[in-house]
């Protein structure tokens, strides 16, 4: 015992969590056990809500006045930690462990210049260093997270700095005091995938230079591919199954890692749809009995709903919880895509053109023979479009933008924040005026308001749009059911289906939904049942154009494969066109037949989705598709050795 | 920012200043001779119901009242750009006079009160902050909401019959007693109760907003990787979050300043505190056009200061806004 516990650094065993609450205890962290050891980066995935940031806080005994810890032990080096007075945790935090965050906007002060910060850090374990010692510390820890002329920039506010400078602030700040253990709660969430290749990249690198373990919460199974020597998959605050990334990847056991790794689009191989994990997560005040996955599980054994499956081992390092392993459990095949086929072709991107070719044939042969042919729904031409912050600094957030969109195609368009997509697509939805070019939908030219207000009626039914944040585009204080068939009201249409209140459970129906949510209103819904609500207001009106402005980007990744099954089964039942926004690359391959990169208000590359993914031709569109982490550990290694070498 | 736009800057703040206090003092000038009542009745008493309709009419002539309001705020407006505004009608001499005479007193009464508000209410609200929803917290909470409900005018009532009826420890009006005008300890005794009720009206909703202002700041991410650096409670506290809400407080308070003031108006008339106050009171009821003038015209402008400092400082501190 002694032995094993002084070759880990951090340790969880049989770890509960509570958050008590007006409607109840929440379980949020369940009997976890893990282990860390020196110089590893243990990864933890699941869904939201699962319990992977309270696992993390807890760790660090971070966790806000309302929960406790209820039972179960925290080792650090092998010393008990669980029962520390919130004095000494704070000699621990900093040098033993640091927490990166991942919304770098908010987890700087902004009132306090990065230098100053960084001190601080520096100070509160090293209280007696000198100015300028202390000064030569910042600027070298500035330099190790890359942040060059850190002379300068030391004495600029966060405000100054992009997402990924602050990020990097983070982490010189997370760095300062030489801890141990570096945990990063979802530390690339919220940057563009460029700025997060580089971030991944830094971690690495940083891992290597100061051999600081570290814990990786992340819901991207791409990231863990790159960064990962072991992962843990959390579901319903339980670890469910714990192995090398070797193991999880290529040897995955239980079913939830299944359905997480079926539900990216990279393995939707020869797929019309995405595998997507029927329902949600489970609430935690009142845990179900038996294993909480049972009910989202295809492979569910009668035994699964009366009693929790132990820990089976699998090797020394694969461990999974699941009674499938039970050895009076039937045979069961994991579904044939985990990786094994997908690496016997080699190349992951060769892999994916199966599924391509397969499900555009057509369309691209019809792209390409008769283009001239098909109908154009929208053409914009020449969209200019500035806005001005303070007087004379003007941004041109859409320059010169020339593309069109067919009837019945997904266009893609896709680039980082601040790339002008989500401008092009107010343009559009006439939601924004343009400074100058033209937008034509079928042939009338919206920008002209006085074309636009003698087809207003057939322009408002027609082009319909779903935006990002379902949470502050449905009217809080409105039913479902109001909310769905406002539209009529508005237009005075007499749905097809007779009345408001058919239509409305009609529509709900079409996206999924069951009749018990009319009565609702959106604050009882989850963020995917929101969505789905927002798609069905939209496609109510039987538009022939949707717009939808990254409608899956703030969703977990298997409602991600619930949302955009449903596109595609709409898509395909109705033949709407489709304005289809994002920055999930993987996700606009699976989905978009045509697909334009923006950067920097310039549309530098448009073309069929296959031709660009295979043969980017401008230096950007390259760099954006090198940067998506592919979720395959070989693969990722190898990009990271032939990065070296370069 | 350049010279030349601080200059601009500068200007159109202060002709908007200009343009605030011109247009107060049309609405003042007006509504004033609107209300009913006999302005003469404050400058001859109880004369004026046995005067003729001829000397009642001389009367009028004599204080410039005969003539339209429009010619009468034109003559104002001239003579105030000389810096004459008028006698008082009840005391008969300079307005200005008059009002130098009780100004002083205001200013100590509001000046105090303002300062214990300003201190007291940052520690109750820290203190309540620190104490999230223990015992101390929802003691404090209570008591705020319970007292600040209590109307100013009663609870001076209530203070006066305590300690100045029953108890006699503390004098019931005025500024000092008559003889001992140059006494301190005179002076801060007649200070107290009219203070009291001045902080009890005002104390608890700033510090209450204190209080959630922190408890806001507490909870955003920078204050959670404080904490896992190593900060302690008490540094992440008085470091980075007091820091971040002093310049929305300062604002904030630069705003109170004139409601405030309104508070210790009233309670200036309960205590017949000879300052602004009554004599605005006094004023008002009386028909003392010329003093009311002058009174709501420097309300006015104490008004508009604070909110433009209150405005500047919002600018300035945060350097979010700052360029």
């Amino acid at each position: 015992m002694e032995e094993q516990s002084r070759t880990y650094i951090l340790e969880a065993s049989d770890l509960s969590v509570s958050f008590e609450t007006d409607a109840g205890e929440v379980q949020a962290v369940r009997d976890v056990s893990l282990s860390l050891k020196e110089g590893e980066v243990l990864a933890i995935v699941g869904e939201s809500g699962c319990g992977k940031s309270v696992l993390c806080k807890s760790l660090m005994k971070m966790l806000p006045g309302n929960a406790r810890i209820k039972s179960g032990k925290i080792l650090a080096n092998g010393i008990d930690i669980t029962g520390y007075k919130e004095r000494d945790m704070a000699k621990l935090r900093g040098t033993l462990f640091s927490m990166v965050f991942q919304d770098p906007m908010t987890a700087l002060n902004p009132t306090m210049t990065i230098g100053r910060q960084i001190e601080e850090a520096i100070k509160i374990h090293n209280p007696h260093i000198k100015r300028d010692a202390l000064e030569k510390r910042v600027i070298e820890l500035m330099g190790l997270v890359g942040i060059d002329q850190a002379d300068e920039r030391r004495n600029l506010y966060p405000y100054h700095f992009s997402g990924g400078m602050r990020q990097r602030s983070v982490l010189a700040i997370a760095l300062a005091g030489n801890p141990s253990v570096l945990i990063a709660d979802e530390p690339t969430t919220a940057l563009d995938v460029t700025i997060q290749a580089q971030i991944l990249d830094l971690f690495r690198d940083i891992q290597k230079k100061m051999h600081t373990s570290t814990i990786f919460v992340t819901h991207d199974l791409g990231v863990v591919a790159r960064v990962a020597d072991r992962v843990a998959v959390m579901y319903a605050g339980k670890i469910v199954e714990l192995g090398t990334t070797e193991d999880i990847f290529y040897d995955a056991r239980h079913p939830y890692t299944w359905g997480l790794m079926q539900a990216l689009p990279a393995y939707a191989k020869g797929k019309e749809m995405l595998h997507a994990i029927p329902g949600m997560p489970p609430v935690l005040i009142d845990p179900p009995r038996g294993d909480a996955f049972a009910c989202r599980n295809e492979y569910a054994l009668a035994i699964d709903y009366e009693k929790e499956p132990p820990m089976f081992r699998i090797s020394d390092t694969h461990h999974a919880a699941t009674w499938l392993l039970d050895e009076r459990a039937p045979e069961i095949k994991p579904p044939s895509p985990v990786c094994s086929s997908f690496l016997a072709e080699g190349d992951q991107r060769e892999g994916c053109e199966g599924t391509a070719e397969r499900k555009k044939t057509s369309v691209v042969e019809e792209c390409q023979n008769d283009a001239e042919n098909r109908e154009t729904l929208v053409a914009v031409n020449h969209l200019t479009k500035s806005f001005s912050i303070g007087k004379r600094n003007v941004h041109k957030a859409v320059d010169d933008v020339s593309f069109r969109i067919y009837k019945g195609e997904v266009f893609g368009l896709v680039g980082e924040s601040g790339s002008g997509k989500s401008t092009v697509a107010n343009c559009v939805m006439n939601l924004c005026k343009p400074d100058s070019g033209e937008i034509l939908y079928k042939e009338i030219d919206t920008c002209c308001s006085k074309e636009f207000r003698k087809n207003k009626k057939m322009l408002q039914c027609e082009r319909q749009i779903i935006f990002q944040d379902s949470t502050s585009s449905l009217n809080p204080r409105m039913k479902v059911k109001d909310i769905l068939t406002e539209p009529f009201r508005i237009q005075h249409i007499t749905p097809k289906r007779g009345t408001l209140s058919a239509e409305a459970a009609f529509q709900l129906t079409y996206v999924g939904l069951d009749n018990s949510y009319l009565e609702k209103y959106p604050s009882e819904l989850s963020g995917g049942q929101r969505q789905r609500v927002a798609i069905a207001r939209a496609v109510a009106m039987e538009p022939e154009l949707l717009v939808a402005d990254e409608p899956i980007a703030s969703l977990d990744v298997s409602i991600q494969a619930q949302i955009v099954n449903l596109f595609r089964h709409l898509q395909k039942e109705h033949g709407f066109s489709f304005l289809f926004i994002a920055h999930d690359l993987s996700m606009v391959r699976f989905l978009c037949d045509r697909v334009g990169v923006m950067h920097d208000g310039k549309l530098v590359e448009v073309g069929n989705v296959e031709d660009i993914f295979r043969h980017p031709k401008h230096p950007y569109t390259k760099a954006l598709i090198e940067s998506i982490p592919i979720p395959d550990p070989h693969m990722e290694r190898q990009r990271a050795r032939e990065k070296e070498h370069e | 920012m350049s010279k030349k736009e601080i200059g601009i800057y500068i200007i159109k703040k202060i002709l908007l200043f200009l343009a605030s206090i011109f247009l107060l003092s049309v609405i003042v000038f007006y509504i004033s001779r609107l209300a009913p009542g006999d302005p003469l009745v404050s400058y001859y008493g109880e004369r004026v119901e046995k005067m003729s309709p001829e000397e009642h009419d001389w009367a009028m002539e004599k204080l410039g009242l005969n003539e339209s309001v429009s010619v009468q705020y034109v003559k104002w407006l001239s003579n105030a750009f000389h810096g004459e505004f008028g006698i008082s009608y009840k005391y008969k001499m300079d307005v200005l006079e008059v009002i130098s005479g009780r100004v002083g007193n205001t200013m100590l009464l509001g000046g105090i009160g303002f300062v214990l508000i300003f201190t007291l209410a940052l520690l109750l609200g820290i203190l309540c902050a620190w104490h999230e929803e223990k015992w101390l917290d929802k003691i404090i909470c209570q008591v705020g909401t319970v007292t600040s409900c209590i109307p100013e005018f009663w609870f001076s009532l209530v203070l006066i019959l305590f300690f100045a009826v029953e108890l006699h420890i503390l004098p019931s009006s005025g500024a000092y007693t008559i003889g001992k005008e140059k006494d301190i300890a005179d002076r801060i005794q007649h200070l107290i109760l009219p203070v009291t009720v001045v902080v009890m009206g005002h104390l608890w909703y700033y510090a209450y907003m204190i209080r959630n202002t922190i408890l806001e700041e507490v909870r955003a991410d920078y204050v959670l990787l404080a904490k896992s650096k190593g900060l302690t409670k008490n540094k992440i506290l008085f470091r980075h979050c007091l820091r971040n809400i002093i310049p929305s407080y300062l604002s904030i308070m630069a705003i109170s300043v004139p409601h405030i003031l309104g508070g210790t108006y009233i309670v200036e008339t309960v205590f017949s505190y000879p300052g602004l106050g009554t004599l605005a009171y006094e004023s008002a009821r009386y028909k003392d056009y010329n003093l009311l003038m002058v009174l709501c015209i420097l309300t006015g402008i104490v008004v508009v200061v604070c909110n433009m400092i209150a405005q500047t400082i919002n600018e300035r501190i945060d350097p979010r806004i700052r360029q």
